[in-house]
């Protein structure tokens, strides 16, 4: 599998896949408040990139921005080479919250892009339930979401999220409200899901340690106004294992980050 | 709000507890108030006289249920409809809401005559208040639904490319059903007061609530009271009607699993 492909698999042989996302100067204000300002960001193909800072930085106005929700003052969203700023539906987009329709089953809120853009058809419910099923979630396919545990249910809306076949996936903060334990499960599932789809995944969290063992490339951005205060390479190998929390790397790197985050 | 009604046979258990208590009291009251039948008859007077006037009683009995039905249905629809119409159009909701308050507010007995003035003695008179009670519960609940629907989920579904027809459908429509059926819970209750009203104000047609009036007038108690209960199984079969068919249509609130028609099953291979 990929880990025995790429024996110096680092961040650093991100570097030759071409620019997928780029954030072009954007700026975001609401009446005198400057929620984004000047804002440019490339994301390569297939790269992890987090977004990591304080309530108040403008992380989840970037999304918004990116995702197309969100018309910005000025500034430009290009993917593929093509201006997709106020184009909504052009990336995955996933939150905290996990938004299960309750009377859907797993499998029925997983097919929810199809059922929504043209009727999920038996082909869409098989290839979904064959995903779900590598990644775990084989015998919730007929449960409705209230019968798993909100761990269980962000795996079905990250299902859901990779279903709808966006190339560029924006999670904000999609772990937030689990416990610690759960999370560290999560994180590890997320980076194995991403190494075997290869999506590109720009993830929102306020978390230094998820940010750290998540990430390529961690964004710092800092409030009043939202701006970039610092962009991290993260050279830790992968694929990474706990064992990365307790790196000299990984405190190195946490330092320098709550340097950022609190001065 | 759990618990619902119990589960299996716990529900069965509890009307019937109920029901004795009900009518042991009803008992007591005979007993201790040394009342003679005339005034109040005891529940077995009042059973034998429903019994014995059962051939009579039976077609008065569907007429009633038959005007119930047909208003209950009628406003359950109206409602619903209006409700729908006045999520999605801010405009309409602005406009009807003080209506539909204003109408709920004039007593019902009150606006009886007048339909008789313009319907006459028919059907048409008892349909309308029939419905006119019903649907307002429905359009209060509906409304609340179409409003509980998750802005970040009617994001989510633009992000994913939904048009607005499929949104509807898929996110908005569903997150009706529960409320509806708490809106047509209550209506269910009410549906029989609106045809004994309605046969009260005029009726060329002989149903229970006239025969409550002829009984009355003619100090007949047994007989009211054999009407009374009759009314009350209407009532609480018209409740226990629309539950049964409230577990049935939300599946998701009773069950951890969907029923076996809507399960997914992987394609066998051929054999």
């Amino acid at each position: 599998m990929p880990e025995g492909l790429q024996p110096h698999s680092t961040a650093g042989c991100q570097e030759s896949a071409p620019t997928k996302l780029s954030i072009e100067n954007v700026n975001v204000h609401f009446g005198s408040v400057v929620a984004l300002s000047d804002v440019s960001l490339d994301i390569l193909d297939g790269e992890f990139v987090c977004i990591l800072g304080a309530s108040g930085c403008g992380k989840s106005t970037l999304f918004n921005v990116v995702s197309g929700l969100l018309t910005a003052n000025s500034g430009r969203i290009v993917l593929d080479g093509q201006d997709v700023s106020n184009r909504p539906g052009q990336v995955g987009y996933m939150l905290q919250k996990d938004l299960m329709l309750p009377w859907r089953t797993v499998l029925g809120n997983i097919t929810l892009a199809a059922s929504l853009t043209r009727g999920a058809t038996a082909q869409d419910r098989a290839e979904a339930a064959e995903l779900a099923s590598r990644y775990g979630l084989g015998e919730f396919l007929n449960h409705y979401p209230h019968a798993l545990s909100g761990g269980m249910r962000q795996r079905v809306a990250m299902m859901r999220t990779i279903a709808a076949g966006r190339q560029v996936m924006l999670l904000d903060e999609p772990f937030g409200a689990l416990d610690a334990q759960t999370r560290l499960g999560m994180q590890q599932w997320l980076l194995q899901l991403w190494r075997d789809l290869k999506r590109t995944i720009l993830f929102v969290t306020h978390d230094v340690d998820e940010a750290i063992f998540l990430a390529d490339r961690i964004v710092v951005m800092t409030p009043r106004p939202g701006r970039i205060a610092e962009i991290l390479k993260v050279d830790l190998p992968r694929p990474r294992l706990l064992e990365v929390l307790t790196t000299d790397t990984f405190v190195g790197l946490k330092r320098q980050i709550m340097q950022h985050l609190y001065h | 709000m759990n618990t619902r009604f119990g589960t299996a046979a716990g529900p069965f258990l509890i009307w019937i507890v109920a029901m004795v208590l009900i009518l042991g009291a009803w008992q007591m009251l005979v007993w201790l108030s040394g009342l003679p039948p005339y005034v109040i008859p005891p529940p077995a007077l009042a059973f034998s006289t429903l019994f014995e006037n059962w051939p009579r009683l039976s077609v008065l009995t569907g007429q009633t249920l038959y005007e119930t039905a047909i208003g209950y249905v009628a406003g359950a629809l109206i409602g619903f409809v209006l409700a729908l119409a006045m999520g999605q159009i801010r405009v309409v909701q602005r406009l009807v809401m003080p209506a539909l308050i204003i109408s709920q507010a004039v007593p019902i007995v009150a606006v009886a005559a007048p339909l008789v003035i313009i319907f006459g003695f028919g059907l048409m008179p008892k349909l309308i208040i029939v419905a006119w009670i019903v649907f307002f519960p429905v359009v209060v609940n509906v409304l609340d639904g179409l409003a509980s629907v998750d802005r970040d989920m009617l994001n989510l579904a633009r992000l994913m490319g939904g048009g607005s027809l499929r949104t509807f459908a898929i996110v908005k429509l569903p997150a009706c059903i529960g409320p509806l059926f708490s809106g047509l819970k209550i209506g269910a209750t009410y549906a029989v007061t609106g045809a004994v009203i309605g046969e009260w104000t005029a009726s060329s047609k002989q149903g229970l609530g006239t025969y409550l009036l002829t009984a009355n007038a003619q100090m007949n108690t047994a007989g009211v009271y054999a009407a009374m209960l009759l009314l009350t199984v209407i009532g609480v079969g018209s409740f226990l009607l629309v539950f049964g068919l409230e577990v049935l249509a939300t599946p998701w609130r009773s069950r951890s699993t969907a029923p076996a028609w809507a399960q997914w099953k992987p394609k066998q291979a051929a054999v």
